[in-house]
């Protein structure tokens, strides 16, 4: 299917909704003026005009080679194995037999818990929430990856995946949902003086509201302007209102919570992607009443709610991997399996951060001799660290420095952006959300470059017959949080010889004589706090290879089929090594400008620059 | 599961919840480790690899504990007597392992130029780990 024919929110649709829009200006949750608060009757609105169909100009600000060859294929691909799963998901629905309300405080009863979490998943394949109807949640989170990337080529290049208006693209790979919900609230600690917890690989969804950070996590991306692009979460609601599932939403969350009067014009602002002109500073262009807003937001909290419920339940964060059966006595690892859980929790320092729930020694013969903390350790701390990715050149982010056909530019900073991750939320900075707590951002300095540590689980989930890993059948992953590493190899070889192997080049240039991600690996994006647990480890060759047979371990699916893992249609490549594994993707690094300041220059400022000179610190 | 070992799961479950925040998910954090009551350098410090662009200095501790995260600092400077130059990196204690590798970048570094250095740790709350090496020196290739 041609580009052009994906996108559906019009270029003269922005126009005509911009002269709809500015001629009806609007401040946020502010009711429109009505009769009564004019002293006379108003006229009636007339029918609003819904947005023609024709095709918005594709917005394609990227050299070739950074759009890959078969992405309008590959998305076609998604969007039908995304809707195959809406209707199971349907069809579960259907099925449940209703819950009854009952008790003090009024409990559903019975199926209410299923409920919730079949909802969860009907909204998370719902690509009709989008601008465009063209992008679910799911888009990005497929369940035979472990819910992270599932088009191999853009795991390969771009990195980030296209949004609702083609081809915006946001600027980080996308997160495995599985045991998402696990992480805490975020807070700081102030004894151990560390932070703990939040959603996303820079923490900002906080869970400060809803106390719970999935929950929140799942609020973002449909109002994030690279991503499904709604102008308003209300128009998460009016989608809502008007999807299939809407009984069972109010099955789950109450009879009338979706009875809200929307404005004529809804749909059509809502067919247009955020971040649009028209729109200017306006967070809340869909005019509802204040008690209509109240409402909406409530159901949009329910919206994260019930997501959060699904990514909770067993269909996503199943406990179901060799590991589980082995602490369960009902597995017996093979050797390479064995001998690298033990390197994973002694030489290899893994567990250090990746917690496995059970303590380790790493004296010779490594015996675990210890007790295990829990029996369902998700193999992470929960906590965020810097561990010296190179800044990738392919990342889709730093070539959309002009406005898109809506006047949207999604970085006018160009190279000039540097991802200080957790550092730039904490100063509510350029690309990430609010920071909620003022108290905390005298802290970015400590945590500049730090990112979340994600679970290890499932990080080998490839689909059924492939791995992770050439020459395969391999699915082509991109792993860190600007997706640089593209094997579990290549991820054990990162962590035990960066500093080994350290170049003091940007990626695409390294010596002659070397090979990048093998014998040569680029300086860091962000030198600042650096991760100093591992960098070089010793590791041998065969060391590294066990470690990946651990890994791959804590795939889900071993002790009972892991749900919708058989829905990939797509193929798997063959050839190559691991090692080397998408070094034919590599291009060069452009030479850098410094920082923006819009980055680097927000307060409290960046620590004084003791280990290297990629993010000089302005005078003070 | 047997009885000691659910007892010993409540227990510490109940003391990272509640020392960390009211969200039961946080059961699953480790409470820290016992702090070390004596930290020692038991190896090093010494240089673990010395390029144009990059110095690391590299010891051993026993486990110092409390905070998981630990800094390894090193001052420095081309005089003996002013070591006015300080880097430093952070370090995730392993709560199991006997002991603790420090290791600390050092870039921009002159050329063939010698440095003197001593190092020390902290937690990582800034609270010293109360150890500290005595003065040595590298020179840049």
């Amino acid at each position: 299917m041609h580009r052009h024919q994906w996108a559906m929110g019009a270029a003269a649709c922005a126009l005509l909704l911009g002269g709809m829009i500015l001629s009806h200006p609007v401040e946020a949750d502010k009711p429109p003026m009505t009769g009564h608060t004019r002293g006379k009757k108003m006229p009636t609105p007339p029918t609003p005009i819904k947005p023609p169909p024709s095709p918005a100009p594709i917005y394609d600000p990227y050299p070739p080679g950074i759009l890959p060859d078969d992405i309008d294929a590959e998305l076609a691909r998604v969007l039908r194995e995304i809707d195959g799963i809406e209707q199971e998901a349907l069809a579960q629905l259907r099925a449940l037999p209703p819950p009854v309300l009952m008790g003090q405080p009024p409990t559903l009863q019975g199926t209410g818990k299923r409920l919730i979490q079949l909802l969860g998943k009907a909204m998370n394949f719902d690509k009709n929430i989008s601008p465009n109807r063209n992008t679910a949640c799911s888009s990005c989170h497929m369940p035979y990856v472990g819910f992270s990337g599932p088009i191999p080529s853009v795991n390969l290049t771009m990195v980030a995946y296209p949004g609702t208006a083609h081809f915006r693209a946001g600027k980080r790979s996308a997160q495995r949902y599985t045991y998402a919900p696990y992480f805490p609230v975020l807070d700081y600690n102030p004894t151990q003086g560390l932070f703990f917890g939040g959603n996303f690989w820079d923490s900002r969804a906080t869970g400060y509201i809803l106390q719970q950070p999935d929950a929140e996590q799942a609020q973002h991306p449909p109002v994030d302007t690279q991503e499904m692009g709604n102008p308003d979460t209300a128009c998460i609601v009016f989608k809502l209102s008007q999807a299939e599932y809407r009984p069972f939403f109010e099955q789950a969350w109450g009879a009338g919570s979706l009875d809200i009067k929307f404005p004529h014009d809804t749909e059509a602002i809502c067919a247009t992607p955020g971040g649009a002109a028209v729109f200017g500073t306006n967070v809340t262009p869909v005019r509802l009443k204040p008690a209509d807003r109240l409402r909406a937001n409530e159901a949009f909290n329910h919206w994260g709610q019930s997501i959060d419920a699904y990514e909770a339940s067993l269909d996503m964060s199943a406990f179901s991997s060799k590991f589980d059966a082995f602490l369960a006595s009902h597995y017996t690892m093979t050797a390479d399996e064995m001998a690298g859980y033990q390197l994973f929790d002694g030489k290899g320092n893994c567990n250090s951060c990746h917690v496995d729930g059970r303590g380790t020694t790493i004296s010779p013969g490594q015996t675990d001799t210890s007790k295990a903390a829990t029996v369902n350790p998700v193999f992470t701390c929960f906590g965020s660290a810097n561990e010296g990715l190179p800044l990738n050149p392919r990342n889709a982010f730093y070539y959309q420095t002009t406005p898109d056909s809506f006047g949207f530019t999604a970085n006018p900073l160009g190279f000039g952006y540097r991802d200080l991750g957790l550092g730039t939320f904490l100063r509510s900075g350029f690309g990430s959300a609010p920071n909620p707590n003022a108290d905390w951002t005298q802290f970015a300095p400590s945590v500049d470059g730090q990112f979340q540590v994600m679970t290890a689980r499932n990080a080998a989930m490839a689909p059924p017959g492939c791995t992770t890993e050439a020459p395969g059948p391999f699915f082509q992953k991109g792993f860190f949080h600007n997706g640089y590493i593209k094997s579990l190899k290549q991820l054990v070889h990162f962590y035990n010889t960066r500093d080994l192997y350290s170049f003091d080049v940007t990626s695409g240039h390294c010596p002659p004589g070397t090979t990048e991600k093998v014998d040569c690996w680029p300086r860091p994006e962000v030198p600042q706090n650096l991760d100093c647990t591992t960098g070089n480890l010793g590791l041998t060759d065969q060391e590294e290879n066990q470690i990946v047979a651990f890994l791959q371990t804590l795939t889900d699916g071993f002790t009972t089929p892991y749900p919708d893992s058989d829905t990939f249609t797509g193929t798997c490549a063959t050839g190559g090594t691991a090692a080397t594994q998408g070094n034919e993707s590599l291009i060069p690094t452009p030479p850098l400008p410094l920082c923006s300041p819009q980055v680097c220059g927000v307060p409290p400022l960046p620590s004084a620059n003791v280990d290297g000179p990629l993010i000089p610190c302005p005078p003070s | 599961m047997t009885m000691k070992r659910l007892v010993l799961t409540l227990t510490i479950t109940a003391t990272g919840g509640s020392l960390l925040c009211s969200n039961p998910t946080a059961a699953q954090i480790p409470p820290p480790a016992k702090k070390a009551e004596r930290v020692e350098i038991t190896k090093g410090p010494e240089v673990e690899l010395s390029k144009s662009h990059l110095t690391i200095i590299r010891w051993t501790t026993n486990n110092p504990g409390a905070s998981d995260v630990h800094y390894g600092v090193v001052h420095y400077g081309t005089d003996p007597k002013e070591l006015s130059q300080m880097a430093k990196n952070p370090i995730t204690l392993n709560q199991s392992h006997p002991e603790s590798t420090f290791r600390v970048h050092m870039r921009g570094l002159e050329p063939r130029t010698t440095y003197y250095y001593t190092v020390t740790s902290m937690e990582s709350n800034g609270k010293s780990d109360g150890v500290k090496s005595k003065v040595r020196q590298f020179t840049t290739p």
